[in-house]
């Protein structure tokens, strides 16, 4: 009988969950508590059965994911933090694999969680781990592989293609809608899926992206960057494929009205009078305008007049347009609406003028939850871009200089930074490293003490990131 | 060893498949059978060469480096329609289940010609999200400039960081640089459920927050360009709406409509462009649209349908007559029905119009509703129904003038009393007796006194006796006593079957009087008078003991 693969995965995050869930209580409570036996009786009932069909059981993390017998495991919201914490045990002890080669037994499980727990307190706990399941032959494990460094190259081409196609193909939309040509949406959602991909495999790299700005294609950076950034946010709360590429797509259009607005006032280089600002407070209602003459109604365009007409009105209803009426923000807009705050204010070219550096621009947003922004989504965003954000310059206790390069969503004050200056103040072509990494005394080997404005120093982030 | 015949082969049965599919419902045999020789294919295909993989060129398919299929006709060439959506590799790995290789050929079988979709082939492939089946795109034809990226970064690069910036930077932050201060507060359980029950209560409808966003972006139109533009965007919405089943959103936009106009929150210029919407609703479009969804079953509450019913103008009806005679669907007709019973009321001689509709079920139908409506200038239009060709009209036309009419309508109903059917004769019969005056007494009695009436049937007499047995005067027991007393020689049995016909109504009435003669004619030879007569005295014998 053949043995599909999706049987596995089906089942395979329900049993990964479990053996989360044994380790988590194993952690907690002694090895003889009813809780730690019911967990692990109810973990060996679904897994067994499947470590008879497959004859063998692979768990590996790779990257930031886990899969089993070669399947990525598509997790569900419920089993996110079971699952964050899996990761960061895994890689605390540098494991990689788990092997199940035969059907277990409840010792089987204890000796491993036993294992698991003590091997905490060694200095190579990997090792520890290795050594100590000799004795028990149906569990293997394996070092976690640094796949990062890995054709790291090619992966950072591919995404900034993606990326920069994305770019390339919004500039091109909005200059045809400018010249009253038609667009295709066709199109469009492929470029919008093409991110989606690009996001799921490799989504702080993508991220990173948007930690670029191109001062003169800011509007189409824009654009792309709220897409990506808002793909995330949705992927984070567990949206599935088909839902992230509808609100990449809505994101990708929220400030489609823009292009109404001339270019002189676009791109002035010097503060807006009261009376442009008013030119662009309207391109909200220019947006939906467009989308809605673009396309007849359906859920897309519907969802997208809306994002465009919601994306600068807050949780209290106060921004613009003023409403004459209370109104309900839809669930995209206020997604759309913590990306678009944290670009704009990212950017020197909309409304602060002054670019903020990463780090201060979430917490002028912290400052803004509950009556602007959704509390809930803005925790999901900081989660996922870290205290400090790709692109934020940062002073380690090293006192070496660096740039945040990727951001560890398991350890949000832990990113992986590139050293630009070393601890001798010499400007250096930098190398990146992991603040997770920790000496043979168990200490972590670089800690950020402080941040700095990237742009009160000019300091091109795309010579760096790029 | 896999050959490229067998290629060749398994691409001519992927072309059929792709008719197949098309053609055929999913528990169609073919259908079926499509999917399992694909399957078949493939899997055999896969145990000598693991995966497969087929490359595509504008006109030609290559399986391992030959040209395997070759097609430069736009309209059906296989290898074109894979390769102008970007495609240029398809890949199946072993162990692709027959789910995978059926969904795979549902894309494949889209008609994208015919089918104004969004979406590619692409778009399809990616969003079954295939675990055993691959494929390379190319995106470049989705852009247009296929240097930007390049130039883009040369450019953003250009704008070199200088190495005094940097180290300016790194002498501030040994020195006084702030300190990072946000912290992050980790995800709790329940942020994840919130988050959750969001997602879940999201409702997919989203045209009623398009029409509130619509009513507020009137306060930013300037000009009566966009006035026109906004309403044509309401006036879409609603028919998008509407062709989903939902009404609220078209009750929600008539309401507000009017409340604006009436608070005047709008300019009048704007107004006149929102009771466009408004009129919308009353449009052949939307009423259609109504139709159709009713007809495929969508039911809606009483209560919806009433408060739609009531927002809609005289303008609405010619549209619901005309969907009245379309309907297939019961529930649908009923609904429909609903409408009609309050909206015409607006205008009972348009509403009246659908009596010469060419449809008799429509006919009945708007007479039903006339006589839902139950106001009296509506009788005028009923007067030739009466005559329609159709028996089943005439009916309920007689049955809405009884209900309805009064002492002017008997004329009409006395016509009535002589349709060529005995079943209109009847439902006559009862609506004169609906109507109580002395005259309507003396048409059924002049009837009855007609040389004719004996050549009725028995339930056509017992009918006239009956609605007569109601007035209980003295004499209508008279007439009753006579009849039954009535000898015959000519036509004795049409003569025993109104005595028949008599003896069941004094029996009715419970007239004790007619005791005596009911009595002497309880062992008549004729049976259908003599068991109405013993079951007449036995109702008037229980009669009496109970009261
Ligand atoms: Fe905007
Ligand atoms: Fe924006």
């Amino acid at each position: 009988m053949e043995k599909a693969g999706v049987n596995t995965e089906v089942d395979g995050k329900t049993i990964l969950n479990q053996f989360a869930v044994v380790l988590r209580t194993g952690n907690f409570y002694d090895a003889d508590n009813v809780a730690v036996k019911s967990a692990v009786e109810k973990f060996l009932n679904i897994a067994n059965p499947a470590i008879e069909a497959e004859g063998v059981f692979r768990i590996d993390l790779i990257g930031e994911y886990f899969y089993i017998n070669d399947t990525r495991v598509r997790y569900p919201l419920e089993y996110i933090l079971n699952f964050d914490y899996l990761v960061r045990e895994f890689r605390r002890r540098d494991l990689g694999s788990v092997i199940f080669d035969a059907p277990l037994g409840v010792d089987d499980v204890k000796a491993f969680l036993k294992t698991f727990i003590n091997s905490i307190y060694s200095n190579t706990p990997f090792e520890a781990m290795e050594a100590s399941l000799e004795e028990t032959p149906g569990i293997r494990v394996e070092k976690l592989k640094r796949v990062r460094e890995e054709g790291s190259l090619d992966r950072r081409k591919i995404v900034k293609k993606s990326y920069f196609n994305a770019v390339s193909f919004t500039k091109g939309i909005m200059n045809k809608l400018r010249a009253g040509e038609k667009v295709s949406l066709k199109k469009a959602k492929r470029v919008v899926e093409s991110m989606v991909d690009t996001l799921l495999a490799e989504e702080q790299l993508l991220i990173g992206m948007t930690a670029i700005k191109d001062y003169d294609e800011y509007t189409y950076h824009h654009c792309v960057n709220v897409s990506v950034l808002s793909i995330a946010i949705g992927q984070k709360i567990g949206l599935n494929r088909r839902a992230l590429t509808e609100l990449g797509l809505i994101a990708l259009f929220h400030d489609i009205g823009k292009m109404e607005i001339p270019k002189e006032i676009l791109n002035k280089p010097t503060a807006f009078t009261e009376e442009e600002w008013r030119v662009i407070m309207r391109h909200p209602y220019w947006g939906a305008r467009t989308i809605l003459k673009l396309k007849g109604p359906d859920k897309i365009s519907i969802r997208s007049a809306l994002v465009a007409f919601q994306h600068h009105i807050n949780r209290d209803n106060t921004g613009y347009p003023k409403l004459h009426e209370p109104m309900a923000l839809d669930f995209y807009s206020k997604i759309v609406s913590v990306a678009d705050q944290y670009d704009a204010m990212t950017s020197s070219r909309v409304y602060s003028r002054v670019p903020l550096p990463p780090d201060r621009a979430l917490s002028v947003m912290m400052e803004r939850t509950e009556s602007q922004i959704d509390p809930i989504l803005f925790k999901f965003f900081v989660n996922m871009v870290g205290v400090y954000p790709i692109g934020t310059l940062v002073l380690l206790d090293t006192r070496e200089m660096g740039l945040v390069y990727e951001c560890n969503p398991l350890f949000a004050d832990r990113p992986r930074v590139m050293i630009i200056v070393d601890k001798g103040g010499k400007k250096i072509k930098g190398s990146v490293v992991d603040l997770t990494e920790k000496d043979s005394t168990n200490r972590y080997t670089r800690s950020i003490v402080k941040t700095l404005d990237p742009n009160k120093y000019r300091i091109n982030l795309a010579e760096y990131l790029l | 060893m896999v050959v490229s015949s067998d290629a060749k082969e398994l691409i001519q049965a992927l072309i059929k498949a792709k008719k197949n599919l098309r053609i055929y419902p999913e528990n169609n045999p073919v259908y079926v059978k499509t999917v399992d020789d694909i399957y078949a294919r493939i899997t055999g295909f896969l145990d000598y060469t693991d995966p497969l993989t087929l490359k595509f060129k504008q006109y030609e398919i290559l399986f391992d480096g030959d040209v395997v299929y070759h097609n430069e006709e736009k309209e059906e060439s296989l290898a074109l329609f894979f390769f102008k959506d970007g495609v240029r590799e398809l890949t199946f790995k072993k162990g692709i289940p027959r789910d995978e290789v059926e969904e795979f050929l549902r894309v494949l079988s889209v008609d994208f010609e015919r089918e104004a979709l969004d979406d590619d082939i692409v778009t399809l492939m990616w969003e079954k999200d295939f675990h055993y089946i691959q494929y390379v795109v190319d995106d470049a034809f989705l852009i247009d400039d296929e240097t930007y990226e390049e130039t883009a970064v040369s450019q953003i690069k250009g704008s070199s960081a200088d190495t005094e910036g940097i180290l300016k930077a790194y002498e501030d932050a040994i020195g006084t640089e702030r300190a990072a201060k946000i912290n992050v507060v980790p995800l709790t359980n329940d942020d994840l459920r919130s988050i959750i029950q969001e997602i879940e209560n999201d409702p997919p409808d989203k045209t009623l927050n398009l029409i509130q966003v619509l009513f507020e972006m009137f306060f930013y139109a300037e000009g009566k360009a966009e006035y026109d533009e906004l309403s044509q965007f309401m006036k879409s919405t609603l028919e998008y709406a509407i062709g989903r089943g939902n009404l609220e959103t078209a009750v929600y936009t008539i309401r507000k409509i009017r409340s604006s106009i009436k608070e005047g929150l709008y300019d009048s210029n704007i107004n006149i462009y929102l009771r466009g919407v408004e009129q919308f609703v009353n449009s052949a479009r939307f009423i259609n649209l109504l139709g159709e969804v009713l007809d495929n079953g969508v039911e809606f509450t009483n209560d919806l349908l009433y408060e739609f019913a009531v927002l809609l103008d005289k303008n609405a009806i010619p549209h619901l007559i005309y969907i009245l005679g379309e309907l297939k669907n019961i529930s649908a007709r009923r609904a429909t029905i609903n409408i009609l019973s309050v909206v015409g009321k607006k205008d009972i001689s348009l509403l009246a119009r659908g009596l010469n509709d060419g449809r008799w079920y429509v006919v009945r139908n708007v007479i039903y509703i006339l006589r839902q409506i139950g106001e009296r200038n509506a009788i005028e239009h009923l007067t030739t129904a009466v005559r329609h060709p159709d028996k089943r009209v005439r009916k309920e036309a007689i049955r809405a003038l009884g209900e309805m009419g009064s002492g002017d309508v008997l004329h009409i109903l006395k016509g009535c009393l002589s349709d060529p059917d005995e079943s209109v004769r009847i439902t006559t019969v009862r609506a004169v007796g609906l109507i109580r005056t002395p005259l309507s007494k003396k048409i059924l009695v002049d009837e009855i006194a007609e040389k004719s009436f004996r050549e009725k049937s028995f339930n056509e007499k017992k009918e006239f006796f009956e609605v007569l047995s109601r007035w209980k005067d003295g004499d209508v027991i008279d007439l009753l006593v006579k009849i039954l007393r009535r000898r015959a020689f000519f036509k004795r049995m049409k003569n025993d079957e109104t005595r028949a016909a008599a003896a069941y109504c004094l029996g009715l009435m419970g007239v004790v009087n007619a005791m005596d003669h009911l009595i002497r004619l309880q062992g008549s030879n004729n049976r259908l008078l003599r068991e109405n007569v013993r079951a007449a005295i036995k109702r008037i014998k229980d009669g009496k003991s109970r009261g």
